[in-house]
């Protein structure tokens, strides 16, 4: 239901972009689109390495050419970093004008006081959203019912594996597998790979404490992770996924314990898939390309692809999507925002700009630019099977809407819970009991 | 009017001897200079005092507040009274957890770095050729051991394909992922606190080197031995800057923080095995925004260490030699 309820420590914010949108709306489109026109300083902030760095700063470097008098200051940082430090700022209204936002974080930033909500200035047309899908636009949008990005990249997450390990597995007689194939049959095909894999090498990474992975596991057997702020998924299932994951521990087909944590921080150049150690883990598809590239040097002559996670027993699919985007800061001065909304608008429609960044952070969300990039010979053959797979599984995928601080909860609760079982201090019975009561527990207090 | 005794040193009459060793006039100018010198003493004091007033009181009277509010960083403070503190003594596990775990980390940090650092000053105060160089090269990990770059390479010296595994290997002993296994995990992070042992090493040098070496020469003709030295002679004469270290061990090893925050990546795992009361307390803080609950646990804190420290003053009457009493 939407809550129209609005706090009155937001009333300042939303008074200005209302008045900034009538004052946006009276104004001719090519006063603020025209290039030499159009002035202002303003930040944006992103997450992640030094390759996406460079493509952000090669997009920024194109925008200032197009628009000489507009100034972008950049601040990036790590995943997690950013996160808290965009949490002080906002604390501080201090946030940046244009602030890359993440749907699995957006609740809890989906405030009047800390983001604009955008609906205003997509309905005057200040902000374009040509071309990009409702139901991607739909999981932009707080739980008051406002929008507060812009999406420009798509992103989901599949399993990854070492071609030349299946080749030889399918040699020596392990029969090939095609998606859709149900969590079971997985586990049968990494038996049957195990065998076949030279000494020190495991089939697949322990998943047991991941929750990109227990996530299609719960959707897929027909339950909902979340309902609101409250957890929605059942003992069972949890102790389930447990079991899964133990049985196959203890066959051997994962790696131990002590090595389970450590891959869950490895970086790609240490990690057991890019040594040759491990056939299958699961990562993000957008790393394909840096997982590839250090393969190449650690590893050379491996391939690594990518493939959906496995479907329930009926065969219902449970993979989540989320989207990135842009989201403007409340405290961003009126004068400011034309050139942020000019920003917003060339990151997320400029082919030349999708054409640098190729899908870095999520398949780019217009699926023109998208399927323009994969017919390009000049992309990158990771980025292809990014976009290829994303195009397999966005039909019957199924978004989780993340109740605020929910990513960063189950990650913690659900690390701690199956640790405690790979570990055999507790059993899956009571470490599922532990994931849901302290999952529950965080949530509520999150949502005070 | 003061007089001589038989040592030749002067001897005050009562009235001098109630009297201020610089006597400043009572007339007007002298009262001037008195302001004067009293406006300069303030203000060579006032960037100390803007310091502990903006910079230390004011944040800490807010963070007493915060303590009885629900606080998510982001958004304004709602009033709890003692709901906070409650919780944590009743609801919730891991800070229970992270009490022990902070308990064994100090119980087991703060001996460890006393004695090593002792037996490392004794050695180096033999007389040693190059003993600054010694000092320093002690001293170094001190200066870097809370750093994140020191943490992240006590990871790998520790890590599955660590250091200490292929040593272990070359004696035909298996190694294991020590900082990724709940019963080693903590070890490792003491070991790694433990190495920062060399500013209590250059302390006690300093210590050492005052004691005269005639008290030694006497106890040698005496007949006592090196270990009855050590014990009758070094140990009482030196308990007062034993004494100092142990409070500043004590007070630093409750706040640790940085080392099991690098090695366990900011989880204090596995299964909570490093999570150190600061570790919990930054999680509550910054990464789930219970920014109330974590200024209780910080107030909680406080007020342990005030304890602590409080009776090791009150058990320093019993052991600690200052000479004079």
């Amino acid at each position: 239901m939407k809550d129209t309820k609005v706090p009155s420590v937001a009333i300042g914010p939303v008074i200005a972009t209302s008045l900034l949108a009538l004052a946006l709306a009276t104004m001719p489109m090519g006063a603020i689109a025209q290039d030499n026109d159009l002035q202002g300083d303003i930040r944006f902030s992103w997450w992640g390495g030094q390759v996406r760095n460079d493509k952000t700063d090669r997009i920024i470097q194109l925008f200032e050419a197009a628009n000489p008098g507009v100034s972008i200051s950049r601040e990036t940082a790590d995943f997690v970093p950013y996160w808290e430090r965009l949490t002080i700022q906002s604390a501080g209204n201090n946030q940046p004008c244009a602030i890359t936002m993440q749907s699995r974080w957006l609740a809890t930033y989906a405030r009047p006081d800390i983001l604009m909500p955008l609906d205003d200035l997509v309905a005057d047309g200040t902000l374009d959203v040509t071309g990009i899908p409702d139901a991607v636009m739909d999981s932009s949008r707080g739980a008051d019912g406002n929008l507060y990005m812009i999406p420009h990249g798509v992103f989901y997450f599949a399993l990854m594996y070492n071609e030349q390990m299946l080749e030889n597995g399918i040699a020596a007689g392990v029969e090939p597998m095609e998606w859709p194939y149900t969590w079971e049959e997985y586990a049968e095909h990494l038996r049957a790979i195990q065998a076949t894999l030279p000494d020190g090498a495991v089939a697949t990474h322990n998943m047991g404490r991941e929750p990109d992975a227990f996530i299609p596991w719960v959707q897929s057997h027909g339950e909902k992770v979340f309902e609101g702020s409250e957890v929605a998924f059942s003992q069972e299932i949890a102790v389930a996924w447990f079991e899964y994951w133990e049985e196959l521990r203890r066959e051997g087909v994962t790696e131990s314990p002590e090595e389970m944590i450590s891959e869950n921080s490895a970086l790609v150049e240490e990690s057991n898939l890019a040594n040759g150690r491990g056939y299958a883990t699961n990562r993000p598809p957008n790393q394909l390309g840096s997982v590839q590239t250090v393969t190449n040097t650690v590893n050379p002559g491996a391939t690594i692809n990518t493939r959906p996670y496995p479907v329930g027993p009926d065969g219902t699919v449970g993979m989540d999507l989320g989207t990135n985007g842009i989201a403007i800061g409340a405290n961003c001065a009126a004068e400011q925002i034309p050139a942020t909304a000019a920003w917003i608008n060339f990151w997320t429609q400029n082919p030349e700009a999708a054409g640098i960044y190729q899908s870095d952070n999520g398949v780019v969300s217009i699926p023109e630019l998208a399927n323009a990039q994969a017919a390009d010979p000049a992309t990158q053959p990771t980025q292809v099977r990014l976009i290829e797979l994303y195009n397999e599984v966005v039909p019957t995928a199924n978004p989780v809407f993340w109740p605020a601080g929910g990513y960063q909860a189950m990650t913690d609760v659900l690390n701690r819970s199956y640790d405690a079982v790979a570990f055999e201090q507790l059993t899956p019975e009571q470490g599922a009991e532990q994931l849901i009561s302290e999952l529950q527990q965080q949530l509520s207090q999150a949502a005070r | 009017m003061s007089t001589i005794d038989s040592s030749n040193n002067p001897v005050l009459s009562a009235a001098e001897a109630g009297r201020p060793l610089r006597q400043i006039p009572e007339n007007r100018s002298g009262s001037a200079l008195k302001k004067a010198e009293n406006r300069a003493a303030y203000l060579f004091l006032l960037p100390w005092l803007c310091g502990i007033v903006l910079i230390t009181t004011l944040p800490m009277l807010a963070s007493l507040y915060l303590s009885f509010t629900n606080y998510a960083v982001i958004g304004l403070p709602s009033w709890v009274g003692f709901d906070n503190y409650v919780r944590l003594f009743t609801g919730d596990r891991r800070f229970v957890a992270s009490i022990w775990v902070t308990l064994k980390f100090v119980g087991f940090s703060v001996p460890l770095i006393l004695i090593f650092s002792l037996c490392v000053a004794v050695a180096l105060n033999r007389g040693l050729r190059g003993l600054a160089i010694y000092r320093s090269l002690f001293y170094v990990p001190s200066l870097i051991g809370a750093s994140v770059g020191i943490g992240l390479l006590w990871k790998e010296v520790f890590g599955e394909r660590g250091v200490v595994n292929y040593l272990l290997s070359l004696v035909g002993i298996a190694g294991r992922g020590w900082i990724n296994n709940p019963t080693f995990a903590l070890p490792s992070v003491i070991t790694l606190n433990v190495w920062t042992f060399g500013a209590s090493m250059v302390i006690f040098l300093a210590a050492l080197r005052q004691i005269p070496d005639s008290y030694y020469e006497a106890a040698s003709i005496d007949g006592a031995n090196a270990l009855q030295r050590f014990r009758r002679i070094t140990l009482p004469l030196i308990t007062p800057v034993i004494f100092f270290n142990t409070v500043l061990l004590l007070i630093g090893s409750f706040q640790s923080f940085t080392q099991a925050f690098v090695v366990s990546n900011g989880r204090g795992g596995p299964i909570d095995s490093t999570l150190l009361y600061s570790l919990y307390l930054y999680q509550q803080a910054f990464q789930q925004l219970q920014m109330g609950y974590a200024s209780a646990m910080a107030w909680i804190l406080l007020i342990a260490i005030g304890l602590a420290t409080a009776v090791l003053f009150w058990s320093s009457r019993y052991w600690v030699f200052y000479g004079d009493r």
